[in-house]
């Protein structure tokens, strides 16, 4: 085994030298995969059981197997379909707005000016609050009576967050403030990494510039822009406090928010594990495809 | 010496700190984070100088109050010994065993007695009418209203109400006067608006307003011992309540889709609104000139009757239970001893808690102390509750779900709405089969 | 030719410098209302139309470390015996709140925070070692199905954590480990670790593998070349995944809530709760928010040069 390890890794020269390759391996990857495994296996079992079961945590009733009952019941609730409609709105919304927002402040920010750490510290500000606390702030500034945003922008008494129609938007847009520098740092990192012998080439063949930014920039910058994305989707699926604390319209009940009611106020254990589930397997999907677009693009 | 003792006890209890301790005597009393629980603890301070025995009051904002105390009992915590539960909690904590059965404590230290009938049938009996008890009311409370005693009291504003709907200006006693006020009052062009309500339908708080309608119009929920709903909160009665809730609605800021407690008091204290309802343990912050400009200006009136006289009103308020999983349930039931004796719920009231106590409650000191004690006094007396059973939240999301788009929305016939929140809390009554 | 097109240059980068300045002064504007109201008198928290000028106070900040009470109409306080900070209070209608003994009682506040440092603290360093090291086994050795670990490991961020949150609830509190400092501290390097890992393997993927080879050669163990030759070059990307971790650590909420109760809870679920009285006092909860930003604000400044280089995740190659 060790010699097999040994041809095949072009690296394991020290093998017999020291800790052995493979004992190294085994101590710097096995623990980690072994802490998340202990930290996610119970959890993830025992929604899963209960999933099946008519299970409420908040009284002494057995669980009774109820097969896929639950998951029917969910799948067959047009409500929790307009709580999955609603955060797939939210979902795009959001990132697509702090991807133009974040990606467009990187191409900004990307030259050399005086200060420019400070201002980049200063633009991760919003990141680095809690949401709850952006959630309450924000309920505030939208406030129609004495918020600052109308107040500034002259909008009189515009209702935010009143408005069946616009609620959902006026949170995302939150959510594109919070996080738009979380995409701008890493679409930065991508941008300075971006060899500069490539622009001036572009430059003596007198390419458009828009021709250089879809021919050189964006596919160099894909994979990391990529990765940005992935994480952001995956935290805008789950999301819960920003729209929990500022608005409490049907249009805005994000499928969160629903597991939290079904979960914690409701205690419907059972069929909230389902509900957890469902979302659980989407994301899984969703990702999955990001991740094998972002494996073409690095091939690329 | 004895220093030095003192010191290796505290040391050992600290090592043996996984469970509380049973060395020292520590109780611990969980409530939400608000003024009445900094009330409680300075109470509690005193019954440490009586008897040794700490008690610490634990607190967490109410919007995680319910989560964080049934997560606890749910996987049977130890954390707390005494809880100050709401009152809808009675069913689902009981039926569980998540409380101590407090029957016999409260036959036989008069309990009955002691406190207002209307606050011993919320806090503490379930089912209803079972005669079994769960806690000992604590923290009495109700929905009542504020209004701006200067914009009604204004000599203009009093003869242009009076040439308009024919009768004085004045605080409402019923409905429909109330509705005339808030229209009277709705002036969008000069930054002033009608009235404040409880929209907010994360959980309970809208439900909390629609019922000051519905009780005092003469509806009601439904049948608490059959748990029959058809014909009951659809019935013409509890329809016309919802038209009321859904006009006031109409006079309300512009912003009003998700409001509370806080923004109701913010209504009065901003110059928003004429008349806000809010529950009377929110009161306090009004009549403090520091956080209520208005302070001077600010009165107070219980929530008016309905058309055929009704008169009720939504209850809030909690009792305190011992709680099953507890190390100290005996060092519990002694302080439950003192906290239910005259003099502790004198000092309860002086302190600023809402003391259940009918004693208290009726002595004139008690009831001339604030603008607000003689309506919270009447309105003790006159309240109704949502559905106590351990599905009441699943009732509750159900009428959000109806009621929050007819309110805010303008969505639906009232008699639609309220037909289909009949059929949903009929299924689920039927799922828990009850009524069967 | 060439002048005018760097004289071109020169123009849009002077319109994109002032485009920065007038979207970092947007992006701020609500950072900036929070400050501002972190030092403003109550009264001026919330008026029609906003206050934007006024006298600074540092009430709210006193205020956040007490625990207080509202004063009833008629009730007598020494006023002229007391304090400045406690005459700040009795100015805002309030008093504060005192046990049996006579001393004043502080908010849940600075213990929190203390937690929080705690918490944030050895769970960031916990988790970036954690994945620094797993980063560099998955780069550097054959592991049997890499791709599908690297893909469990993201999957673990993917669960609401709402729906964790009754097992695992009852998960630590079989282990003994609720309402303590390590199990919080474990919760958190299990949320951040898997964020470390990708962004570490990334980074460790691009330090050429030549440099430890040529080490090895030299007489260096695998652990030794490890130590002195991949660690150096990966600080940047160390320092960009500690202040990610930090961050997430620092404000996480929802476990914070349900898994500690007196001795290990951190900030987050106290700030919001001071609304309490029935009128939300914004400048308290103002206050505890910036002093909570601060450290984050310093940590990510510190480390502001690393920041940019270490964010590639590997996706750029060279």
């Amino acid at each position: 085994m060790t010699s097999l390890i040994a041809t095949l890794d072009p690296g394991s020269r020290a093998a017999t030298r020291g800790l052995s390759d493979i004992a190294i391996r085994n101590l710097f990857v096995i623990p980690t995969i072994v802490f998340l495994i202990i930290f996610n296996i119970f959890p993830l079992l025992y929604s899963l059981g209960y999933s099946f079961t008519d299970f409420r945590a908040s009284t002494k009733d057995p669980a009774n197997f109820i097969g896929l009952k639950n998951y029917m019941d969910l799948l067959s609730d047009p409500n929790i379909w307009s709580n999955f409609t609603i955060t797939a709105q939210y979902v795009i919304v959001s990132v697509t707005g702090q991807v133009i927002v974040g990606f467009g402040l990187a191409l900004l920010l990307n030259r050399s000016f005086p200060l420019k750490g400070l201002v980049t510290t200063l633009l991760l500000l919003p990141m680095m609050l809690s949401m709850a606390v952006v959630g309450l702030f924000w309920k505030l500034l939208y406030d129609p009576n004495f918020g600052i945003i109308n107040y500034a922008l002259g909008l009189g008494k515009f209702e935010w967050l009143a408005n069946p129609k616009f609620a959902l938007y006026a949170v995302a847009l939150t959510d594109v403030w919070m996080w738009s520098p979380f995409v701008m740092l890493l679409s930065l990192a991508g941008l300075s990494a971006v060899p500069k012998h490539l622009y001036e080439a572009a430059s003596i063949d007198r390419a458009s510039r828009l021709y250089t930014f879809f021919r050189i920039t964006l596919p160099l910058v894909a994979p990391i822009l990529l990765i940005a994305i992935i994480f952001r989707t995956m935290e805008a699926f789950k999301t819960f406090d920003l729209a929990y604390v500022m608005t409490s319209q049907p249009t805005t009940e994000v499928v969160s928010i629903r597991l939290y009611k079904m979960a914690f106020q409701e205690w419907q254990t059972g069929k909230s594990c389902a509900l957890a589930y469902i979302v659980l397997i989407m994301v899984l999907c969703i990702t999955n495809v990001y991740v094998k677009y972002l494996n073409k693009a690095k091939e690329r | 010496m004895r220093i030095a003792t003192k010191g290796m006890l505290a040391g050992l209890s600290l090592l043996l700190m996984s469970g509380t301790s049973a060395l020292s005597t520590e109780l611990t009393i969980f409530w939400a984070e608000w003024d009445p629980a900094n009330y409680l603890q300075e109470l509690v301070n005193q019954y440490e100088a009586e008897t040794g025995v700490t008690v610490t009051v634990e607190t967490t904002p109410w919007s995680d109050f319910q989560t964080k105390a049934f997560t606890e009992f749910n996987a049977q915590g130890s954390a707390y010994d005494l809880i100050v539960g709401d009152s809808q909690w009675l069913g689902a904590a009981s039926e569980a065993g998540h409380y101590v059965d407090l029957t016999d404590f409260v036959k036989e230290n008069g309990v009955l007695d002691k406190m207002a009938p209307a606050t011993v049938k919320f806090y503490s009996e379930y089912p209803g009418n079972s005669g079994k008890y769960w806690s000992i009311p604590a923290e009495g409370d109700a929905v009542g209203w504020s209004y701006r005693k200067d914009w009604f009291e204004d000599p203009t504003e009093m003869a242009n109400f009076k040439a308009k709907y024919g009768y004085d200006l004045a605080p409402p006693t019923n409905w429909q006067q109330l509705i005339d006020i808030a229209e009277f009052f709705y002036r969008p062009d000069q930054n002033r608006y009608g009235v404040a309500i409880y929209t907010d339908n994360s959980y309970d708080a809208m439900a909390m307003g629609f019922e000051n309608a519905l009780f005092s119009y003469g509806g009601e929920l439904g049948d608490a011992s059959t748990y029959k709903v058809d014909g009951i909160i659809n019935s013409p009665k509890a329809v016309a309540a919802l038209d009321a809730y859904r006009k006031l609605y109409g006079f309300t800021p512009p912003g009003w889709a998700k409001t509370f407690f806080v923004e109701n008091n913010q209504a009065i204290t901003e110059n928003l609104a004429a008349m806000s309802m809010n529950y009377f343990a929110f009161f306090p912050a009004l009549i403090n000139e520091s956080s209520n400009p208005n302070a001077k200006n600010t009165g107070f009136f219980a929530n008016p009757a309905g058309p055929d006289g009704d008169q009720y009103a939504a209850l809030g308020g909690q009792g305190i239970s011992v709680v099953s999983y507890s190390q100290n349930k005996e060092e519990a039931m002694k302080f439950l001893k003192w906290f239910i004796q005259d003099d502790t719920q004198q000092k309860w009231a002086d302190l600023g808690g809402y003391t259940c106590s009918a004693k208290v409650l009726e002595s004139e000191a008690f009831r001339n102390a604030t603008p607000y004690n003689e309506a919270f006094y009447q309105t003790m007396f006159k309240v109704k509750d949502f559905w106590a059973v351990p599905e009441y939240a699943e009732l509750l999301t159900q009428l959000n779900q109806r009621l929050y788009p007819s309110i805010v929305g303008g969505e639906g016939s009232s008699q639609d709405v309220l037909d289909g929140l009949a059929a949903d809390w009929k299924a689920t009554f039927a799922k828990y089969g009850r009524g069967m | 030719m060439a002048v005018v097109s760097s004289r071109g240059q020169r123009l849009s980068n002077r319109v994109a410098i002032a485009a920065i300045l007038v979207i970092t002064l947007v992006f701020l504007a609500p950072i900036y209302w929070i400050g501002s109201t972190a030092f403003k008198p109550r009264s001026l928290a919330t008026t029609s139309p906003p206050t934007i000028v006024y006298q600074p106070e540092i009430s709210p900040m006193v205020k956040l470390f007490t625990k207080r009470v509202q004063l009833k109409p008629n009730e007598k306080v020494d006023y002229d015996n007391a304090p400045w900070w406690e005459r700040m209070i009795f100015d805002g209608g309030e008093r504060i709140s005192r046990t049996g003994k006579g001393a004043i009682q502080l908010s849940g506040y600075p213990d929190r925070f203390i937690n929080s440092l705690i918490v944030a603290v050895t769970s960031t360093l916990l988790a970036v070692g954690m994945g620094t090291i797993t980063a560099y086994g998955f780069s550097r050795f054959r592991v049997k199905g890499e791709a599908d670990w690297l893909f469990f490991i993201l999957s673990t961020r993917m669960l609401p954590p709402i729906v964790v949150a009754i097992p695992m609830f009852l998960m630590y509190r079989a282990a003994g480990l609720n309402d303590s400092h390590v199990g919080l501290i474990l919760l958190y390097t299990a949320f951040n670790v898997s964020f470390a890992v990708w962004l570490m393997k990334g980074f460790i993927d691009e330090i050429p593998k030549e440099y430890e080879e040529a080490a090895l050669v030299d007489g260096y163990t695998r652990l030794q070349a490890f130590w002195k030759i991949v660690l150096p070059e990966a600080a940047t990307g160390i320092a960009a995944t500690a202040v990610f971790c930090f961050i997430t650590a620092w404000n996480e909420y929802a476990f914070a809530l349900i898994l500690t109760n007196k001795k290990a809870q951190t900030a987050p679920p106290f700030i919001p709760s001071q609304i309490g009285s029935g009128l939300p006092d914004w400048t308290v909860i103002a206050a505890g928010t910036v002093l909570f930003l601060l450290p984050v604000a310093i940590f990510t400044f510190l480390l502001r040069n690393h920041l940019l280089r270490g964010m590639s995740f590997g996706a750029i190659r060279k």
